[in-house]
């Protein structure tokens, strides 16, 4: 290598976490039913908002992403409150979260029965309706992911929960005491 | 309007809302209901492709082209899933082949009797027929029918001579207790030779039901041993026969669980009430009957508590099910954190996190202590009930039996004392199959679950089998696809419409991105699954028609992690051919650059290599896998990703191993560094899951394909996404 060269160290670009300007996000519905955003002078088709910490916060840290020609996934950024968002934009965007994560809450147990074999029926109150859920492995299924939040999935994969149990009855929690 | 060919509930709209909808789809076109309301309707042919999609707390039906969501058509919650997934099925069958299959079998199969998911049984397994599953026990008895017999007559032999028992002592009572006249026992009153004989008899019983207590419990344990062993071989051997797709729909723990706990649990039933079931139940219908011919009244009263007993017990045991349960899961959670933690100790340390850790463990153990102090507190607080309602007719049999004895109860005749001893005596006698009777559902319940779980393995058809007229094939090494599709679940293909051919004594590489379905294709050449659509041929043979022992034998295999059994290197290299000789080993060893770090060892080939390899290092392990490979002596050769986790220079020194491997044989490659597979005689790329390109590097790198893309993105990443300095330079160096 000649001697007069000199050398330039290189730089490399690190993912870093880019929180977005709410106010340059501008969310639509598109005909086909997806989300899509033009944001900076660019346009997203169908682009893919996940709930950071869906289990507790469902309106902060929300990941704005898309797949890109390569099915790549490419994260433009993440919303760090949704409460920054303009209150048409604020709805959108909740309307679409609510519904990937469609997870009813529940506002009553009157009573679970255990088969014994592993399952156990919990007839319950939530804001989709009254329903007795039939809960398979329930160690795994029905279990406490924090000090209050409840978490529960049923054979089918449906997903209930209650954020905070206290706030439940005296006697919904005398049901649920036995069981987390 | 054409008529509706499949209808099918959808119950999500907008924001989660809940509505009554339905997609209608009719011979041409889908329609979409909201109520009676057509909400939108389409071709069936609008879309290249349909399929559902997973979202976290429901599910979407969408419409695609080129693999891209192009229409959400409608959402649902998951118990829908499986519908909407064969709804897509039939679609997509449509659109492929112009045919609509009309009759399917769209829901989820769920037992008709409780409602539950199937989940793969052919049966229910909780609500199998239980005389079926137990008939099915006892047949296991067949073989060792003799023992078992020995078994049972001894145990009735054992029974009635424990009847006789009390019948003498009632005589011993009443003919030689006798009563202190004047403060003096004359001797002459007593008839010693008959107090000798009534003792010694009862001395001869109770020899002879020791020894028959010894006959019953070796031949008991005989039977029992001998029918939970060829239960656990059996469930063993079958789980290997299983095809790969039945085995990962289970979970190894799942398995584990059926080879040990389940066949263990129905052994212990068989040891505790096979025979005991016979001589219980006679026992209590000899007791009884004795009681009821002895004094009918006093019979009445051991019997009248027994319905409250029995609903008694049944609600402890929901009650103890829960408090127990909840101990075992405490339990179970302070068992995972320990193991948890122990295992990584290093971070713990690093972390500086022992306090906050054992803060951490401090709680959980304490939730256990609570839990089991509970459990153990409310079990003793409820048994004694329990026992005490089962046992206070024997309260009022003494009481009344006493009244009769001192001749208060004339209306119900007169007793002696040694009458009421002998009734006493069979009261208690009865409660032990009593105590027994009540136990048996809970027992039955829970042993019928495990027996159901085994058999449903040993009944179980495997899905991958061998032909009636299989052929042992001398593989030359020749592969053709021939339209193969396939789905790990079948209406998620994984691999659409291959077509391909390799060449005897060629190397291959198959390329694409993650989970395109490189390892697939290997899966299926060896036969693990069985392609859904289309054929795949060996020397021009259809794969289903060639034994897979014969198959599998004259294919090895090197994968990334490789696995290796418990035993010396000597045991690891020979597992694919016992019958080495030790030249022959040594002769691998060296091909596959292994004799060298071998002779390094403490104990040359005899080595203990540890559970799973762990006293070799990734290299050592991966060459040990050659040498395997190398000893087999294969006809074709698949690498997947066989040196991927290893530093270049091990590469190399490995490298060199595979080159002598492949020599003169098929051999298919897969690597994520595609410079490793830059040497091979045809690259097959896929992409998406159909075979996008095939041919060699520099071909395939003037096509400026999937491959060309591939390539340049794998050294744009090499290059750790640079950006130029903004430094002012005179000249950079290269790297």
């Amino acid at each position: 290598m000649a001697n007069n060269t000199e050398y330039v160290p290189e730089k490399f670009e690190v993912d870093r976490l880019e929180l977005l300007d709410c106010s340059k996000l501008h969310f639509y519905r598109d005909d086909a039913g997806f989300i899509s955003l033009k944001y900076e002078d660019q346009e997203y088709f169908n682009v893919r908002l996940t709930r950071l910490m869906p289990f507790y916060s469902a309106t902060t840290y929300i990941s704005v992403a898309y797949d890109n020609e390569e099915n790549e996934f490419k994260e433009i950024g993440v919303i760090k409150d949704m409460k920054e968002l303009s209150e048409e934009q604020y709805q959108l965007v909740d309307e679409y979260l609510e519904y990937k994560y469609f997870m009813p809450e529940i506002t009553k147990v009157y009573s679970i029965k255990d088969n014994s074999r592993g399952f156990i029926f919990v007839d319950i109150d939530t804001t989709a309706g009254r329903k007795t859920i039939c809960i398979r492995d329930w160690y795994s299924n029905f279990r406490m992911l924090s000090d209050k939040y409840l978490y529960a999935n049923d054979v089918d994969g449906n997903k209930y929960c209650c954020s905070d149990i206290n706030k439940l009855d005296k006697k919904s929690l005398a049901v649920l005491e036995i069981y987390i | 309007m054409d008529d509706f060919v499949f209808s099918l509930p959808f119950n999500l709209y907008n924001k989660a809302d809940k509505v009554d909808g339905h997609i209608c789809v009719t011979h041409d076109d889908i329609f979409v209901y909201i109520g009676s309301e057509i909400k939108e309707s389409f071709p069936i042919k609008a879309y290249e492709e349909y399929a559902c999609e997973q979202l976290v707390g429901c599910s979407m039906m969408v419409g695609r082209h080129d693999d891209t969501d192009d229409k959400c058509i409608c959402s649902f919650t998951q118990d829908n899933f499986i519908a909407f997934a064969e709804l897509c099925k039939l679609l997509n069958h449509y659109l492929t082949t112009g045919m609509f299959i009309e009759k399917s079998d769209i829901d989820e199969p769920k037992c008709p009797k409780c409602g539950l998911p199937l989940d793969g049984y052919t049966e229910c397994p909780y609500c199998a027929s239980k005389v079926k599953v137990f008939m099915k026990i006892f047949k296991r008895i067949g073989p060792y029918k003799k023992a078992f017999g020995i078994a049972i007559l001894c145990t009735i032999i054992t029974e009635i001579i424990e009847v006789i028992k009390p019948y003498i002592n009632r005589y011993i009572i009443d003919d030689y207790v006798i009563p202190v006249q004047d403060g003096t026992i004359s001797s002459g009153d007593v008839n010693m030779s008959g107090f000798a004989l009534l003792c010694g008899f009862l001395f001869i019983t109770v020899i002879i039901t020791t020894i028959l207590d010894r006959i019953n419990l070796k031949n008991s344990y005989y039977v029992s041993l001998n029918l939970g062993q060829d239960l656990r071989q059996d469930v063993f051997d079958k789980t290997l026969d299983l095809s790969m797709s039945s085995v990962s729909k289970k979970t190894a723990g799942e398995l584990i669980s059926r080879v040990s706990n389940d066949a263990n649990k129905i052994q212990s039933f068989i040891t505790d009430n096979g025979k005991n079931a016979i001589v219980r139940i006679l026992s209590l219908v000899i007791v009884a009957v004795i009681l009821f011919v002895m004094n009918w009244r006093l019979a009445l009263m051991v019997i009248l508590p027994l319905p409250f007993v029995a609903i008694l017990v049944k609600k402890i045991g929901d009650i103890m099910h829960k408090y127990f349960s909840r101990s075992w899961r405490f339990s179970n959670a302070h068992s995972r954190l320990l193991h948890d933690t122990l295992n990584g100790i290093r971070v713990v340390k690093s972390c500086g996190t022992e306090k906050a850790e054992a803060e951490r463990y401090e709680k959980a153990s304490g939730n256990w202590a609570k839990a089991a102090t509970k459990a153990e507190v409310v079990w003793n607080l409820l048994n004694p009930i329990s026992d005490f309602v089962l046992v206070i007719g024997n309260y009022f049999v003494v009481f009344f039996g006493a009244k009769m004895v001192l001749g208060q109860m004339p209306q119900w005749g007169s007793m002696t004392l040694g009458e009421l001893t002998q009734f006493t005596s069979y009261v208690s006698m009865l409660y032990t199959p009593l105590r027994w009777l009540i136990q048996l559902p809970k027992s039955i319940a829970d042993v019928s679950v495990s027996a159901s779980k085994v058999f449903e393995i040993l009944e179980e058809q495997t899905d991958v089998r061998d032909s009636s007229d299989c052929v042992d094939l001398d593989i030359k090494g020749d592969i053709e696809f021939n339209h193969v599709y396939f789905g790990y679940k079948v209406y998620n293909p994984v691999l659409k419409d291959i077509s391909c051919k390799l060449e005897k004594g060629k190397m291959y590489g198959i390329v694409g991105h993650s989970g395109v379905g490189k390892s697939t294709m290997i899966n299926l050449i060896l036969r693990l699954y069985d392609v859904t659509q289309g054929e795949i041929k060996i020397d021009g043979v259809n794969i289903k028609d060639i034994s897979q022992q014969s198959l599998r034998s004259q294919v090895g295999v090197v994968l990334q992690e490789t696995y290796l059994f418990e035993g010396s290197v000597l045991d690891n290299i020979t597992y694919a051919k016992p019958d080495a000789t030790f030249e022959e080993v040594v002769e691998a060893a060296k091909v596959a650059h292994a004799h060298e770090f071998i002779t390094k060892l403490p104990d040359g080939y005899n080595t203990r290599v540890g559970s799973k390899g762990y006293t070799l290092s990734g290299g050592e392990r991966q060459r040990v896998a050659i040498a395997r490979a190398i000893l087999h002596d294969p006809k074709i050769i698949i690498l997947d990703e066989a040196t991927a986790s290893l530093d270049t220079e091990t590469e190399r020194q490995i490298q060199e191993g595979l080159n002598e491997l492949c020599k003169g044989r098929t051999t298919i490659a897969i690597a994520h560094r595609l410079s490793t597979l830059s040497h091979a005689d045809q690259l097959i790329v896929l992409n998406k899951g159909r075979l996008a390109e095939m041919g060699t590097h520099d071909e395939l790198m003037r096509n400026k394909g999937v491959y060309y893309s591939l390539v340049m993105a794998q050294r744009q990443t090499t290059k750790m996404k640079k950006t130029p300095t903004s430094t002012p330079t005179t000249a950079s160096q290269p790297v």
